[in-house]
């Protein structure tokens, strides 16, 4: 009761409304700055796959063309991971779950790692893929349009163009969107 | 006695009313002659009009296009949709690397090419991209 | 294991803050006159548990335990001792343990500190500073936990970003925190104050101590990020106007006010709302810094990790925190009593008060200048940065009546003065100093504006400070911040005005000629060490007399692989010549950039005295 006459008695007190409002201003303002990404994000229009790009592996060190690694099935996918990478060790459940489902190839490409620390991740948690290419200096990454890791492609064969992107780490509702996307396309 | 004591209270009032008008003034006044706006270089090349101030141009140094003399660095920033030429007589900070991001401050001398007179490189706490950051926080 | 015990600690600790929120309001309540022993011991144990909870986490640090998630991004096995340990507070969980730290154990040290002042004071600081702890603790354990677990446990850590690596970054956080958390309990306490109705001089005796020990470490704190800046950053400067050191500015001009202002309301009892104002607002700032800086709402050349989650949070509970203040202000103003002592227009409270004014309006500029950018993207959508030329153009013509009221307002006497103190002798003095920086000036043929009076206030003030030194007016601790000050302005516009700069891309065994110098690029060569590759310069800098060496490096570092370059800076009481190079792409050819700077010792040891001051102030016994 005596917090309703003070705030009934504040209210009337200008000086207090306008400070009040002031603040909220401020406080909305942030809010919505927070909103706002402030990093800069490359927008690369990359729908489809350069033919040039070439990779070496990972175990036997040839040179193989990014384009011809893309066949077999309707779709692959191309994730870009490290073993010092944290979110990597997170999303490698769902990749291996992927590959359970035979209906796709998953090409790795192991970005800015040493080899004896891949081979040991890859050991100790599962080989998702079908190859395992390197990219030592980050610098082919960037031309398929990466910008760290995690990322993870979804291509589509036929005509080799990147259907989806995903930036970070799979997860469960990704996971599903690659599902229902593979199994729509074979109906 | 009282009275001037009044005076004094209005006068004190007076002077504190003048003085943040004055600096409201000051600080919008300057501010106007100082923004430099950030673009990309898509937003530079559909400039209605030629920006004449300074601006600072944001995107990734492209690759192999780094080229160096005597005095000056020339090299190109992308947004993998346009490209600005960049032109710089200084020093570049040690993140300055092909392939890595970068934001430079100069005059733009037409829609294709930027006299910068100075180049920032951005450096995180972490080399993860931060929305990589933040999904890792999700999973958790 | 130290996983567990931190985050338990941590736990134990948020309880503790709980059951101290109800037994310090219920005790405020219950109008006990003696300060409940169960309040006492909660706190000892939530100090302690936060203790053990931060040093567990350098424990895993110092043995490199990556089955914590901090310490696995941020620490790796090669690291030097040294950084394990200051790598614990160099990222984001940790500088919020160490936030919480401070918190408490300054906590503490007031209950101890504030035996004699009534118990209701003491339960109500308490009851605010625990709301501060507890934002802290939620925060920490649900948003930033420094304690997750990683599993499987990996071989190797990520490291920490090498540019951290350096003595002066890895006590700066720390130092600053100090000051930032000491705001902290002005803010508590300045609120309690209020609520008991006991804004006056005993209060101002007591809580002055906390104001300036909190200036101190802020202002040392700020001196360490300028001088890391100035020789790892390698752009030569010590101070870019950037937002990340702008937030730190901000409570610094707060808190210099309020440790005026608490002086006048010691010796003299008024100004009470205008203290409590600004210990609201500092603290405000300090935190209101923190937010800006961790949340990535900032655009600022040193982006830390963003992590919008966490703004929201930090954003939310400031203005909680806010609110609450204003709340409480206006609940409560009516019980400051109204002091209707006489004050005339020529007194010290008028002089301190002009000091108050410049520091509001040096506060405005910074903080406009720094939150605009983020107003204007919210409003229509256009990123903008806001250079050094804003601040230089609306600070530096202020500096010049600042000076002037910093010279003669210490003179004044409490309560009534006369102008005709102002004698011959400073007239003369005054003059004497135009002269010389007129001549000054005409000699080396300076084009700028202001310098004129600039130089010649900066030498009165210097001379008028010596001068003051063997007189028995006014504080010793006064005496030598305003002096040191004198000193910093002089010593950053010589600095400014000689700076000589030159940059080029050059080769091994290129020489450039600058102004009467030689530069020449000697030879390169390739060191390991132990957690680094490092490419080692030789550069011999020779006016044709003397020649000296500089030997500046690039370092390779793998984990995380980053490069950083090291300026190599011969540095003498009279100027430092400042020499980096970077490597720009494998061509052979190197960015070189070479300074002449005079005086930069001097705006270090400036600023030390100016803190000298209020280390001698701290320790000075009460009269």
């Amino acid at each position: 009761m005596v917090l309703l006459v003070i705030l009934k008695k504040m209210i009337k007190n200008i000086k207090f409304i306008i400070i009040i409002l002031f603040s909220l201003f401020i406080f909305f303002i942030f809010l919505k700055g927070l909103e706002k990404p402030n990093n800069y994000f490359p927008e690369k229009n990359l729908n489809k796959i350069e033919t040039n790009l070439t990779f070496k592996k990972l175990y036997d060190q040839k040179e193989v063309l990014l384009l011809e690694l893309i066949n077999n099935n309707n779709f692959s996918i191309i994730n870009i991971w490290a073993s010092w990478c944290l979110p990597c060790r997170d999303e490698h459940i769902y990749l291996l779950n992927l590959k359970s489902t035979d209906k796709i190839n998953i090409i790795g490409i192991n970005y800015k790692d040493k080899k004896s620390n891949a081979v040991k991740f890859l050991s100790d948690l599962g080989n998702p893929y079908s190859e395992v290419l390197t990219d030592l200096d980050g610098t082919k990454s960037i031309e398929l349009g990466a910008i760290g890791v995690p990322e993870t492609y979804l291509v589509n064969n036929k005509n080799k163009e990147i259907l989806t992107k995903y930036i970070g780490p799979l997860d469960a509702v990704k996971f599903k969107e690659i599902l229902k996307i593979i199994e729509n396309e074979k109906n | 006695m009282y009275g001037k004591k009044v005076k004094l209270r209005a006068l004190f009032i007076l002077l504190i009313f003048l003085s943040v008008a004055l600096t409201v003034f000051l600080v919008f006044k300057s501010l106007e002659e100082n923004v430099v706006y950030f673009k990309s270089p898509t937003e530079v090349k559909n400039l209605p009009e030629l920006e004449t101030n300074k601006i600072r141009v944001g995107g990734m140094v492209k690759k192999n296009s780094i080229k160096t003399n005597d005095s000056e660095i020339n090299f190109i920033i992308t947004d993998y949709k346009n490209e600005l030429i960049v032109n710089f007589k200084g020093s570049v900070p040690n993140l300055f690397e092909e392939g890595k991001g970068v934001v430079a401050e100069g005059f733009l001398k037409d829609r294709n090419y930027l006299k910068a007179v100075k180049i920032l490189a951005k450096h995180d706490e972490n080399y993860m991209p931060p929305e990589v950051n933040e999904a890792l926080k999700e999973n958790k | 294991m130290s996983n567990q015990i931190g985050n338990y600690s941590l736990f134990i600790a948020l309880f503790a803050s709980i059951f101290l929120i109800f037994q310090s309001s219920n005790s405020i309540r219950s109008k006990s006159k003696n300060l409940d022993s169960k309040i006492f011991s909660a706190l000892s144990v939530q100090s302690l548990m936060v203790l053990i909870s931060f040093f567990s986490l350098i424990y895993a640090f110092i043995i490199s335990d990556f089955s914590n998630e901090t310490v696995y991004n941020n620490s790796h096995t090669t690291k030097p001792l040294f950084y394990k340990i200051s790598g614990s507070w160099g990222n984001h969980e940790g500088s919020l343990l160490l936030w919480l730290l401070v918190l408490t154990i300054f906590l503490f040290i007031f209950l101890i500190s504030s035996k004699k002042l009534l118990n209701k004071y003491r339960l109500l600081t308490i009851l605010f500073q625990e709301l501060i702890i507890i934002g802290f603790l939620i925060f920490i354990l649900f948003t930033s936990n420094p304690f997750l677990n990683l599993f499987p446990v990996p071989k190797e850590g990520t490291g920490l970003n090498p540019i951290l690596q350096d003595p002066a970054l890895a006590i700066h956080p720390p130092i600053l925190y100090l000051g930032y958390v000491g705001t902290s309990i002005i803010f508590s306490s300045s609120l309690a104050a209020l609520v008991c109705g006991m804004v006056n001089k005993i209060w101002a005796k007591h809580i002055k101590k906390w104001i300036v020990i909190s200036w101190i470490f802020l202002t040392i704190g700020i001196l360490l990020g300028s001088i890391w800046a100035y020789y790892e950053l390698g752009w030569g400067g010590f101070w870019f106007w950037d937002p990340v050191e702008n937030v730190s500015l901000m409570p610094w001009f707060c808190l210099t006010a309020l440790m005026h202002t608490i002086i006048v309301l010691e010796k003299r009892n008024i100004y009470q709302s205008w203290t409590i104002i600004l210990s609201i607002a500092t603290f405000s700032l300090s935190m209101g810094g923190t937010f800006l800086v961790r949340s990535g709402i900032l655009n600022s050349i040193h982006t830390f990790a963003n992590d919008p989650s966490r703004g929201i949070f930090i954003l939310c509970f400031l203005f909680v925190l806010v609110l609450l203040a204003i709340f409480i202000f206006f609940i409560f103003q009516k019980k400051i009593m109204k002091n209707l002592s006489k004050t005339f227009f020529v007194s010290k409270e008028t002089a301190i008060l002009i000091n108050n004014w410049f520091m509001m309006f040096f506060l405005s500029v910074v903080l406009i200048g720094t939150v605009y950018p983020i107003f204007l993207e919210v409003i229509n959508s256009s990123k903008i940065s806001i250079g050094p030329p804003f601040y230089q153009k609306l600070i530096v013509p202020f500096l010049i009546p600042f000076m002037l009221f910093m010279a003669v307002g210490p003179k004044l006497k409490w309560i009534k003065d006369n102008l005709s103190k102002i004698n011959l002798n400073q007239l003369v003095l005054l003059i004497l100093s135009i002269i010389v920086s007129y001549l000054l000036v005409k000699l080396y043929g300076v084009n700028y504006l202001f310098i004129i009076p600039l130089i010649g206030l900066g030498f009165f003030l210097f001379l008028l400070t010596i001068k003051d030194f063997f007189s028995k007016e006014s504080t010793l601790s006064q005496k030598i911040s305003h002096f040191g000050f004198s000193l910093f302005i002089l010593s950053i516009l010589f600095n400014g005005i000689f700076t000589k700069e030159f940059t080029s891309n050059m080769k091994v065994g290129d020489k450039r000629e600058f102004i009467n110098k030689t530069i020449k690029f000697e030879n390169l060569k390739i060191v390991e060490k132990n957690n680094y590759k490092s490419l080692v310069a030789n550069f011999s800098v020779s006016d044709g007399k003397d020649s000296i060496n500089l030997i500046p490096e690039v370092r390779i570092y793998n984990q995380p692989k980053t490069l950083t370059s090291e300026a190599d800076i011969n540095s003498t009481i009279y100027s430092d010549n400042f020499l980096v190079f970077n490597v720009i792409k494998d061509d052979g050819y190197y960015n070189v950039r070479y300074q002449y700077k005079p005086l930069m010792m001097w705006i270090w040891f400036s600023i030390i005295l100016i803190s000298a001051g209020g280390i001698i102030s701290y320790f000075k016994k009460d009269d």
